[in-house]
């Protein structure tokens, strides 16, 4: 594989309309659980990405706000160093890893995971017979007792890598194949995939333009120092107050 | 069938038989699927049958079962683009619920108690039945409505035999097609060109939620905010925070059927002030006042601002008014669009209306940024538009079943007994039926009470074709194709499902009825009637030399387009505004507790046509994050005042009926309404669906929109007591402790705008 690939994503929330098609996009192809009623009563749904939404003021002067939240895959992730068994570790393309058979269900990446975004396997993920045949073969089916979280569909990144590979070409930015799968179901654009090692990625060229000055980029909790691989775009609001920015 | 993107086969097997070289690559000495080729897959496109939008979709299959549905990224309508609900198409699929062979009923109707019984036999009753009927009129087709391909062989069958066909569209758009006709002389629904516009002003309708077409319409909207060299405004109108009000810069609260006085009163606003009708159409403005330009003085803002809003002050709400109608005409283009709740009062084409005349004010018919006109469809001999029938024509319906003039219902791709109030009766009146054919691949309320059931395929096991309805100001077929096999095709030729255009065609032959359309399958037909297209339209679809390459290309992109084919000829000038205000009627209880009920569309399960999919269950709604149950939006301090806490089991008692829902009190709703989803409750359905949550469509009351005999469904009041009881309403808000609020913006930062 000809250079480094370093995997990033931004968000902009002021496109993100709050619609959920990302949450089942991943859901389909994640394998994740059917996250059931007594689930979401145990607070134990999993949504490897989710839309968070905040309130803000009082009727008739309110505002509802959407953001989806999902792994940073922090170049400094305080879930890693904390995992007993190396079973979250960074690999070289930037990605923050999850090795399942690894996995001894320690729970203390998701204790030290600021955006909590780690899901545990309380229990054993059960589809009906039928309903298995929608799963997708590219991606382990996880088991009790096991932390998963967003992968940036490495299984996308792999395969797509390994086809313009046999190709004989290269890996495209913007391919729908390398798109994690919230990416391409995205209606708003909201979410932008793509390698910043590329200079000429969308994904860099936004990088560059909006963390500069008077952009609207900013970390998720940016004062933690993580270092996150994931850029948010500010909210655009005449009621913002606060440093003006474009 | 044709292969999108085609990938060289033979390289991955070759592949596949070593171990790829990136291996290596993996830090870790373990091997997971991720970092396995694990066979080849094929994307398929088709069309999306979820909801009655008809995205194009392309869907992956890996070794014969459906993985994967994703956008197509060629077709006109999403541009590569889906929803949750498209997504979900895979669960419709494998439902472990869905019929797998006919089904004859050995019980009590609605007893659940069935037998197996081949297609032969089930047919053969059927055509039986049918054949035995002296007075034809007396069987009555209940279909969803149904477009191109399918809609021409029902229209067929159904004129052929002498049956009465009623299509059925919950939330029906009745009064909206009413309005456009009136107010843009368009018998389809037009295209509104969201992503160019600079000043979006939204009555009622949820767009980027479930109204329409909203896929497209997100989409545009992305656009809209971040796409352009100018950020473009959104303002939504509306009597509900919905899901795109909350998108809004700014949301305007109004009170319950007072949206069209609103849209009167930005209209007397531009038209009596000189600089801001200097910038507006005059032609249009002429044709809408009647030349005379006191018409619209009734509705001056200091006059109507108290009516719109008793929620904020008059004053306030007078300013908002002439803030917007200036915005309105200096951020052009601009567009108005107006539907949902606000053209579901009794007073809703009115509404509506007032609404859409906002685009003849700044004369945007035809523009980038406006309303585009749709042109009629390529193909000829099928329905330029889907037939629907009205709540009238239930109501009618309902009465003729009472009355022992109706001997047997066909229904496919409806469930009326879920989406009809009960007030109707349509229910009951069932019972009063002889003979009830369902042709539903699930168990829905409506099938629970069929007599036999002749189980259809699953969308994506099916042939098909679709004319979007709305298109994309350009024609547009769009082609279904069977991506798997038929999933019961085990159960062997007498059992498993079949084609409804089949069933349809097979049943013609049984009564030797000449359906004069050209193929012996429903395959056959849509390959056929795809003929006439062949040569024209864009590239690639007019560069084939050969009708089977010609047919290829069409399964491949999922469709075909012709991005010239625009809508020409003239727009009639619309109609004069009027010049006194239509009040809204509301039927229910008044005083104390009582609140307007605002039922909305759940952003997953639309019309309750979703509930039986587990992931669209589990989709947490945009704005209470709920899940799973039926809750009652109401408002924060009002629940205090009434004592009322979240999970809190409340009484929403109307004219017509109780049901029960879990309180969920937030701050966005206005203190005089209480919002319900619409899409619980279900009798039957499956083991999803089945007895969860409350229908609130059941108890409203029967009351008529002013336009063709349309149900007012948000015409309702309601009184809410608490019955004591509490529980868990299960939802995502709170499940990760860590990011619940963000008073200090450091989640969810704002930057100002730059004008």
């Amino acid at each position: 594989m000809e250079g480094r690939q370093k995997w990033a994503m931004t968000v902009d929330v002021d496109r993100c309309i709050g619609c959920q098609a990302c949450v089942i996009a991943c859901q389909s192809e994640n394998n994740i659980p059917i996250s059931d009623e007594p689930l979401f009563n145990q607070r134990r749904a999993m949504e490897w990405i989710r839309i968070e939404r905040y309130w803000e003021g009082e009727f008739p002067d309110v505002k509802a706000r959407f953001i989806p939240i999902f792994c940073q895959h922090c170049d400094d992730a305080p879930c890693e160093p904390v995992c007993p068994v190396y079973a979250t570790y960074h690999n070289s393309e930037g990605l923050n890893v999850q090795v399942y058979n690894r996995c001894i269900g320690s729970r203390l990446c998701v204790n030290n995971c600021p955006y909590q975004v780690r899901y545990f396997n309380f229990w054993e993920p059960e589809w009906p017979e039928s309903l298995q045949n929608q799963l997708n073969p590219d991606v382990t089916v996880r088991s009790r007792g096991i932390m998963e979280k967003c992968t940036f569909c490495i299984q996308r990144i792999r395969r797509t890598g390994r086809e313009a590979k046999r190709d004989g070409r290269k890996v495209e930015d913007g391919d729908r194949g390398l798109n994690p799968a919230c990416v391409n179901a995205c209606p708003t654009d909201t979410l932008v995939f793509g390698d910043v090692m590329d200079p000429d990625s969308r994904v860099s060229k936004l990088k560059e333009k909006e963390m500069s000055e008077d952009g609207r980029g900013y970390h998720l909790l940016g004062s933690l120092g993580t270092g996150p691989n994931v850029i948010y775009l500010k909210k655009v609001d005449e009621h913002a107050s606060g440093p003006t920015h474009a | 069938m044709g292969v999108l993107g085609g990938s060289a086969a033979g390289a991955v097997l070759f592949q596949a038989c070593g171990v790829p070289e990136e291996e290596l690559l993996v830090e870790a000495p373990l091997q997971m699927p991720e970092d396995l080729v694990s066979g080849v897959d094929n994307w398929y496109a088709t069309v999306c049958r979820q909801c009655p939008t008809g995205e194009g979709v392309v869907v992956r299959v890996i070794e014969g079962r459906a993985k994967k549905v994703e956008g197509n990224v060629d077709y006109p309508v999403n541009m590569g683009k889906h929803s949750a609900r498209c997504e979900a198409g895979l669960q419709s699929l494998y439902d472990p619920d869905r019929i797998s062979a006919p089904l004859l009923r050995t019980g009590e109707r609605g007893a659940g108690q069935w037998e197996e019984v081949s297609w032969t036999d089930a047919i053969t009753r059927l055509a039986h039945q049918l054949s035995e009927t002296a007075d034809p009129e007396q069987v009555v087709m209940v279909t969803e409505p149904l477009s191109a391909h399918l809609g021409m062989v029902a229209e067929r069958f159904a004129s052929k035999y002498g049956a009465r066909h009623v299509p059925y569209e919950p939330l029906e758009r009745t009064t909206l097609r009413a309005s456009i006709e009136q107010v843009f002389g368009q018998e389809r629904m037009p295209d509104f060109d969201i992503e160019n516009a600079s000043y979006l002003l939204s009555f009622g309708a949820d767009f980027l939620n479930t109204w329409v077409s909203p896929v497209r319409y997100a989409r545009g909207f992305g656009q809209l905010r971040q796409g352009g060299m100018e950020r473009g405004t959104f303002v939504q109108v509306d009597s509900r925070l919905s899901m795109s009000a909350a998108n809004a810069d700014e949301w305007i609260h109004v009170n319950p059927g007072r949206e069209g006085l609103l849209a009167l009163s930005i209209a007397q606003v531009i038209v009596s002030d000189p600089a801001l009708r200097r910038l507006a159409d005059e032609a249009g403005i002429r044709a809408l006042t009647d030349g005379d330009d006191s018409r619209l003085g009734a509705f001056a803002p200091d006059l109507v601002a108290g009516a719109i809003s008793g929620a904020v002050s008059a004053e306030r709400m007078a300013e908002t008014i002439r803030r917007t109608a200036s915005d309105f005409v200096h951020h052009q283009p601009s567009l108005a669009i107006g539907g949902g709740p606000a053209g579901a009062h009794t007073n809703g084409l009115f509404t509506l209306n007032a609404v859409y005349s906002l685009n003849r004010i700044v004369g945007n018919v035809g523009k980038p940024g406006g309303v585009i006109p749709n042109p009629p469809p390529p193909l000829e001999g099928v329905p330029s538009r889907p037939a629907v029938a009205s709540f009238e024509d239930w109501r009618n319906l309902a009465g003729d079943m009472r009355g022992g003039r109706v001997r047997a219902l066909l229904v496919r791709g409806a469930d009326p007994m879920y989406g009809l109030p009960e007030a109707l009766g349509f229910r009951a009146a069932s019972y009063d039926v002889p003979f009830i054919f369902s042709f539903s691949s699930r168990m829905d309320d409506t099938t629970a009470m069929a007599d036999l059931v002749l189980p259809s395929h699953a969308p994506l096991e099916d042939w098909g074709s679709d004319v979007p309805d709305p298109g994309p100001g350009h024609q547009v077929v769009g082609y279904q194709q069977p991506v798997v096999r038929p999933f019961f095709e085990q159960r062997g030729v007498h059992l498993g499902t079949k084609g409804f255009g089949d069933i349809l065609l097979s049943l013609a032959h049984l009564l030797e009825l000449d359906l004069e359309i050209p193929g012996a399958t429903f395959m056959d037909v849509v390959k056929e009637g795809s003929r006439q297209l062949m040569g024209r339209g864009s590239a690639p679809f007019s560069t084939y030399s050969s009708f089977p390459a010609f047919w290829n290309g069409l399964l491949r992109h999922g469709g075909w387009w012709d991005t010239g084919a625009k809508h020409d000829g003239p727009i009639p000038p619309p109609p004069p505004l009027p010049a006194e205000a239509e009040i809204p009627q509301f039927s229910g209880p008044e005083g104390e507790g009582t609140f307007y009920l605002a039922p909305f569309a759940s952003a997953s399960l639309t019309d309750g046509r979703g509930a039986h999919l587990p992931w669209l269950q589990a989709t947490p709604d945009p704005l209470s994050t709920a899940t799973w149950r039926t809750w009652a939006e109401i408002n924060l301090k009002k629940a205090r005042e009434m004592d009322i806490e979240e999970g809190d089991v409340v009484r929403l008692e109307t004219a017509h009926g109780s049901i029960e829902a879990l309180a969920y009190p937030h701050p966005g709703i206005s203190p005089e309404v209480v919002a319900v989803p619409i899409g619980q409750g279900h009798r039957a359905g499956g083991r999803y669906a089945e007895g969860r949550g409350a229908n609130v469509l059941s108890v409203l009351s029967p009351s008529l929109t002013d336009a063709a005999g349309s149900l007012a469904w948000a015409a309702n009041r309601v009184k809410v007591t608490k019955t004591g009881r509490w529980e868990r309403l299960p939802k995502m808000e709170n499940s990760k402790p860590d990011l619940a609020v963000d008073e200090h913006r450091l989640i969810i930062p704002l930057a100002q705008r730059d004008r």
